[in-house]
């Protein structure tokens, strides 16, 4: 479904260049679920990033459903419709209510009717458990509401994959419960999904493999078991005691 | 610390500050011997105009009706083509059957019209209402531009801003007018219109750039990851939302521009100004009339600021 090979991205500013993400090369397979974790400025919330064309490449090459990102003619907005993204910071349009959140891109981008557009609309909603909240504007909400919005209006875009750049990261412990709920849901279901994130419960409990990156490399990768159990590299080791 | 709610001792403060002011400016013109003659000025806003309805041709008066306090006079030629007049009934000089030549008087009819201010005041209000809208369309397109990835777009907006913020609007002026005007062959009016419109576009184009980089940056990544392409983003997306933020310094920029009209009457278009100084080169009562110009102004800007309030409010429905 995704396959990425040798990837790189350097940033360069003020004299300096940074390998954020440095070679990564990772093959991600349908219904597949994969978390990537890493301590911060590792180089996961870009590569996540590259995934989607949000970041430009520096070198390497990006395959998502048989379309090569690299090449020139291909078409970025086609691609992103079918790629799913949900952000640390929510990133709900402010000026629009919940359900114009999720109505409009199905209108601008998949043209469909605004009655089809809100039936669907008011399905996700139901489906990540707000459906009372359609007239409300995002700032009324709560930050774990948000972000289910936020899910709801990725997932009507009927997405292929779903990428998760720290959805949990941003809110309030009692509110990580719920959007995690709706992630698990929708794992079940068979969503291809690449999650970024520091919930070690959650890649233990929903993960098919995990990606351990450090410096904007991939360090080791494995299934849960393997990786929280028996890891092999001492960096993995060093990170692991730190976190859990 | 409790708030203090008796407000009412600072209005009358504010309300003596004022008053005091005034009794000021009133005791100073007393020292200079200045006669004050307001009643002068109600003729420049509307007049009664009455003016001799002479017969178009020679012929006969067919019939007269009389409606209100006016008479229908119905004048036919040689040739059995009619014609009709309206005259004040007190006026009426002819009577049925009456036979006329060219150029006989029928009557006179009265009516009220607009006097200089008042065709300056609507003169003031269309080119600033012209060049409001094509400043805006200029500031946008040249915002956007500032703030494309096109490095050719970037450099001519960000040289037109400069060039035209770094100049005087009233060399502007003279330039559109004299240069622009004879070159291109355009009209005093259109050479008013565009040079203004051009003038307050440069400051459009930095309140639209401000506006769009002041939204997050997740907002049109939000937008790119849902598929919408850069200019769908725009439309749908940033601009609502930067129309919002910038509105009060738009709705201060289109006040500015009311205000800056006030230079076209140097290329002798009739403004508000202009009428103002002619209509005090037949009366004379100069301070009377600057006095009344500058309220015409303040009433043009202060319902402009209260329209952009009144959006303010209404969009203020998201926060």
């Amino acid at each position: 479904m995704i396959k990425t090979v040798d990837l790189k991205k350097t940033f360069v500013g003020r004299g300096q260049t940074v390998h954020a993400v440095d070679g990564i090369s990772a093959h991600i397979k349908p219904s597949e679920v994969v978390v990537i974790i890493g301590p911060s400025g590792s180089g996961k919330s870009t590569y996540l990033r590259c995934l989607n064309g949000l970041e430009t490449l520096t070198s390497g090459q990006i395959t998502i459903d048989g379309v090569d990102l690299t090449a020139k003619k291909t078409d970025l907005n086609l691609v992103r419709r079918e790629v799913g993204m949900v952000f640390q910071q929510f990133n709900l349009f402010p000026h629009k209510t919940v359900l114009q959140n999720i109505v409009l891109a199905q209108q601008v981008v998949r043209k469909r009717k605004t009655c089809e557009a809100e039936e669907k609309a008011r399905m996700l909603l139901q489906k990540v458990g707000i459906a009372e909240k359609e007239k409300e504007y995002p700032i009324r909400l709560s930050g774990g509401q948000q972000q289910r919005v936020a899910i709801a209006r990725a997932l009507a875009m009927d997405p292929k994959i779903m990428l998760f750049d720290e959805p949990t990261s941003a809110l309030d412990p009692e509110m990580v419960g719920e959007v995690l709920e709706v992630m698990k849901q929708l794992a079940r279901e068979g969503m291809t999904m690449v999650v970024v994130t520091h919930e070690m419960g959650f890649a233990r409990e929903v993960a098919d493999r995990v990606l351990f990156m450090d410096q904007g490399k991939l360090v080791e990768e494995g299934t849960p078991e393997h990786f929280f159990t028996a890891p092999q590299e001492e960096r993995t080791k060093a990170f692991l005691r730190q976190v859990l | 610390m409790i708030t203090n709610k008796q407000i009412w001792p600072w209005h009358f403060l504010t309300a003596f500050i004022l008053f005091m002011l005034c009794a000021g400016l009133w005791v100073a013109t007393e020292k200079i011997d200045y006669t004050w003659r307001w009643n002068r000025v109600p003729q420049y806003f509307l007049y009664h105009d009455e003016g001799l309805i002479p017969a178009p041709f020679d012929g006969r008066v067919a019939s007269l009706s009389k409606i209100g306090d006016k008479t229908q006079i119905k004048v036919v030629d040689e040739d059995g083509e009619v014609e009709l007049f309206e005259v004040d009934s007190e006026s009426l000089q002819v009577s049925e059957n009456d036979d006329l030549f060219e150029g006989d008087s029928l009557g006179s009819a009265s009516e009220w019209r607009a006097g200089p201010l008042m065709v300056g005041l609507w003169t003031t209000l269309w080119i600033s209402a012209a060049a409001s809208i094509v400043g805006m369309i200029i500031g946008l397109i040249t915002g956007l531009c500032r703030v494309s990835k096109n490095p050719t777009l970037r450099s001519l907006s960000v040289f037109y801003i400069e060039l035209i913020r770094g100049t005087p609007l009233l060399v502007q002026l003279f330039i559109f007018y004299f240069f622009l005007g004879t070159v291109l062959d355009i009209s005093r009016i259109m050479a008013g219109i565009s040079a203004l419109a051009i003038f307050a576009g440069a400051y459009v184009a930095e309140i639209i750039r401000a506006g769009i980089q002041s939204i997050p940056k997740g907002q049109m990544e939000a937008a790119r990851s849902l598929g919408m392409n850069v200019p769908q983003a725009m439309i749908h997306i940033i601009l609502p939302q930067a129309f919002k933020r910038t509105l009060p310094p738009l709705a201060g920029q289109f006040i500015s521009l009311i205000k800056d009209s006030s230079l076209v009457s140097v290329i002798a278009i009739t403004d508000l100004t202009k009428s103002g100084r002619e209509v005090i080169t037949s009366t004379f009562a100069t301070f009377e009339i600057w006095f009344v110009v500058a309220f015409l102004y303040l009433l043009l800007t202060s319902v402009l600021s209260q329209v952009a309030a009144w959006v303010e409010r209404r969009l203020a429905v998201s926060d």
